[in-house]
């Protein structure tokens, strides 16, 4: 039974394997559409928090009641958000976090008439970033994220030797995240410095399981094309799948105390949910596609 | 013990060497002792290569774990609190309070702890009268303490281990400066260092950094990071330009600094002070300073001639010059001085500068009224730049949230790590490669803490999301070597360890290469970040795979 199973499931994907590059190729349209429509309405492809646009954070280690707060700021300074950090074992509120696009000097101001009490090293941490820095440290980022991409295509070429196969690695890496990004904004989700960094990261970890399916499906001598991807896929899902896990529950933990972390952990997250369906699909079929090509020539 | 087969390879050998290393790193605080364990650590791996004897490993493993006790225990014995900083000019320093001292008792009662030590403290000071203390040192040293208000030093408790934590998890200040509206030549970021750094000296902050940075795009910044305690008046003393004018009339008599007609800035005793505080009409409290500075002869000679041509005003409360002497900072008014008829065309070389501070009470006026002084008089020694400046990140973290913060992390890495045996032990059903699996993961870890610790990185927010980076990357590397190893292919061990290491290889440097860029981006912010990935992967492809795989290897045979 189990033998039948598998040997259809070759079948299937030697039959339709080409059909299958619609999935990935539809949705990477699809982000492409979201992230048009995105840039039309705001001038930007995507949404961006003080980090990348300048202001402040201020955290509070005093107990308040967080709507209210809200509330209230959102009168007195530009852009206000909060958000609320727990004990993970008690869930005591242990602090209150702050962002405003206003300045440190104003923000700490108008908390502590709010609070009615002086704001010191003890209670309160402030971190003011002005736009100008956040503007050119947005810009190179985004070019740390080209030059790196642009390294890790050059390593590729230089590891396989072989155009299609390392276009299609390329390719892939490229896909995940676009993707990503379409999820990320699409949650409404804002980026930030730890977004971006994300991002980067995202780069070697998705490029991790196309290296391990290519050397399988190049440098191997043993076993069919589909033996080869099924061994590969084997190794790497379980790699992704660990991979996965230990993000979610590191998450679960991190999401109480710091966005920093929980930013860089769920951006991750998606982005190695997007890298299965890269790897295993947009990438294995343009290679059993180049193979199947060259083994008839 | 016979029964044991304990022939290491010299792969596992190194691990374990680099993990010695990486512990006395971590822990220790004699480099001897360390320099004995690493040239040690060495004979072992060379030695090891040659003699084949079933012993050795078993002889040289227990020889350094007893040595590394050895180096490490004392770390952890030690009681007290250290000093970090010591208020320059103050009586504390005087009476031979020095930085990086421990204080191990006070009036022969054992300090343990900081609230041991603040609790003393408070009960002694501030007194009616005198008092003297007797301070005892962990090298020794006995300090005796004579005076009615507390030493003025900070202290904090002692850290067991020599991780350097970041500002972010341990708290303190961190600000990125530059000119504004214009860019700095590396020179000018290179002297508005300096200048910044003696400022901060004269105003008595010990524990601080300051360094040029740029980043991608070549603009160059003042990175200035100082730990613990953040002053109030921070953002002056580092974003001002601190152009100090003393003026009669239109004509400027001397400015700031050394170099530019002041000659020294008296500070304590006769020479500055609080004269007298008292109550405004609206109820606030205010005070005046006032304090001496002695001008260069060629100022007092300015001085001299301007005063000559001023006219005299006879008032009832005295007889004062037409003109005021203005004193201005960065150009607003800072205060207006009457010149007393006898200073008329002399040549004087000493001048008494006063201001006064404000505050809700009289303490409060009293605390503002000294920090104005002491800011005035930074400014007065330290002279002005040639620019504006404009502060473009500022950062104060509280040292509370950073505690919770690394216990949290600890929990979520704990929480991760156990996730993924789930994954493994399920995957290949095999306690052993588990185990394998988990000690090469956290020894990863303490290899990297050890690295930092040895070189003094600075352990913050994005150095532990390298580490976590690290761990991931490290993971999957590890479950290719345990599929190659199981894979059903008529290869030897060593050659299926080899097929694995083609695509390790080949991941690390694709992840490294794309790190590369973020060391320089953003003023180096995030170069925590990229720095602690590329040693952890690094250590990951040289140190701790290769000994996995022969750990791997063994469990196999």
């Amino acid at each position: 039974m189990a033998i039948n199973l598998k040997q259809k499931a070759i079948r299937f994907h030697d039959k339709y394997y080409k059909h299958l590059l619609l999935i990935p190729i539809i949705i990477l349209i699809l982000v492409f559409i979201q992230l048009g429509m995105t840039y039309s309405s705001t001038g930007e492809f995507f949404k961006k928090d003080i980090s990348l646009t300048g202001g402040t954070t201020a955290t509070i280690s005093i107990p308040a009641n967080q709507e209210q707060l809200e509330l209230e700021l959102s009168d007195k300074l530009d852009g206000v958000e909060t958000r609320t950090i727990y004990d993970l074992i008690t869930r005591e509120q242990k602090a209150i976090i702050i962002q405003t696009k206003s300045s440190a000097e104003e923000t700490r101001q108008v908390l502590e008439e709010y609070f009615q009490t002086e704001l010191t090293e003890e209670n309160s941490s402030f971190e003011f970033t002005g736009a100008s820095l956040s503007e050119s440290f947005f810009k190179q980022l985004l070019i740390a994220i080209g030059i790196a991409f642009l390294f890790m295509a050059i390593v590729v070429f230089i590891l396989f030797r072989n155009f299609v196969p390392s276009l299609a690695v390329i390719i892939s890496a490229f896909a995940d995240i676009m993707m990503t990004l379409g999820l990320v904004n699409l949650l409404g989700m804002e980026m930030s410095t730890a977004g971006i960094v994300a991002f980067l990261m995202l780069i070697g970890y998705s490029v991790d399981t196309d290296i391990l399916l290519t050397t399988h499906c190049l440098k191997r001598s043993e076993g069919g094309i589909n033996k080869r991807i099924f061994t590969a896929f084997k190794t790497g899902i379980t790699m992704t799948l660990t991979s996965i896990l230990a993000l979610g529950f590191a998450l679960a933990i991190v999401s109480s105390f710091s966005i920093v972390l929980s930013k860089i952990f769920l951006i991750l997250l998606i982005g190695l949910g997007f890298d299965i369906l890269n790897t295993w699909i947009t990438n294995v079929s343009i290679l059993k596609w180049h193979l199947n090509k060259k083994s008839k020539e | 013990m016979a029964g044991i087969n304990l022939k290491l390879t010299w792969r596992i050998r190194l691990l374990i060497v680099s993990l010695a290393i990486a512990f006395a790193g971590i822990f220790l605080y004699s480099p001897l002792l360390l320099l004995a364990i690493f040239l040690i650590g060495l004979i072992y791996i060379l030695l090891g290569i040659f003699l084949k004897n079933d012993y050795y490993d078993l002889i040289f493993l227990s020889f350094m774990i007893l040595l590394v006790l050895f180096a490490t225990i004392p770390a952890f014995l030690q009681d007290g609190v250290s000093i970090k900083s010591v208020d320059s000019n103050s009586t504390a320093m005087e009476q031979g309070f020095t930085q990086g001292e421990i204080i191990v008792s006070i009036n022969n009662e054992k300090i343990e702890s900081l609230e041991d030590y603040t609790q003393l403290i408070t009960s002694i000071y501030p007194s009616e009268e005198p008092i003297k203390t007797v301070f005892k040192t962990s090298s020794g040293n006995e300090i005796i303490y004579f005076s009615s208000e507390a030493p003025k030093i900070v202290v904090a408790e002692i850290s067991k281990t020599n991780i350097k934590t970041g500002l972010d998890l341990s708290g303190g200040s961190r600000a990125l400066v530059k000119a504004e509206n214009r860019s700095l030549t590396q020179a000018e970021v290179r002297d508005l260092v300096d200048v910044i750094s003696n400022r901060l000296n004269v105003y008595g902050i010990a524990d601080m950094a300051i360094a040029p940075v740029s980043d991608l795009s070549g603009e160059n910044f003042m990175l200035v990071e100082i730990a613990g305690t953040t002053p109030d008046d921070l953002r002056d003393l580092i974003g001002q330009q601190g152009k100090f004018e003393a003026k009669i009339g239109n004509e400027t008599v001397f400015v700031g600094g050394a170099d530019n007609g002041i000659a020294s800035v008296g500070t304590s005793g006769q020479q500055a002070g609080i004269r007298e505080c008292d109550q405004a009409q609206d109820g606030t409290h205010y005070c005046n300073f006032q304090f001496t500075i002695y001008l260069t002869q060629q100022a007092a000679e300015r001085h001299a001639r301007i005063t000559s041509e001023l006219e005299v005003n006879r008032t009832q409360q005295g007889n004062y010059l037409s003109e005021k002497l203005d004193l201005y900072v960065d150009g607003t008014l800072l205060d207006s001085l009457l010149i007393s008829e006898g200073l008329k065309g002399q040549v004087t070389t000493q001048i008494s500068i006063s201001g006064s501070g404000q505050g809700e009470t009289r303490e409060d006026a009293i605390t503002n009224t000294e920090k104005d002084m002491k800011h005035l008089q930074t400014i007065l020694k330290t002279g002005s730049l040639p620019y504006k400046l404009e502060i473009v990140k500022l950062d104060t973290i509280s040292p509370t949230l950073g505690k919770e913060f690394i216990r949290s992390i600890l929990i979520a890495g704990v929480a991760a790590l156990f996730a993924i045996s789930l994954v493994i032990f399920f995957r290949y059903r095999n306690i052993k490669s588990v185990l394998a699996l988990l000690l090469t993961s956290i020894s990863e870890i303490i290899i990297i803490l050890g690295i930092s610790s040895l070189f003094n990185v600075n352990f913050d927010l994005p150095a532990i999301a390298g580490v976590l980076a690290t761990i991931g990357t490290g993971i999957d590397s590890q479950i290719i070597v345990l599929d190659e190893t199981h894979s059903k292919v008529q290869l030897s061990i060593k050659q299926k360890i080899k097929r694995a290491f083609k695509i390790i290889l080949g991941a690390y440097f694709t992840a490294l290469v794309a790190l590369l860029p973020l060391i320089w981006a953003g003023a180096g912010l995030l170069k925590g970040f990229a720095i602690t990935t590329i040693i952890g992967i690094s250590i990951g492809v040289l140190i701790t795979r290769p000994a996995f795989t022969d750990i791997i290897k063994k469990i196999e045979e």
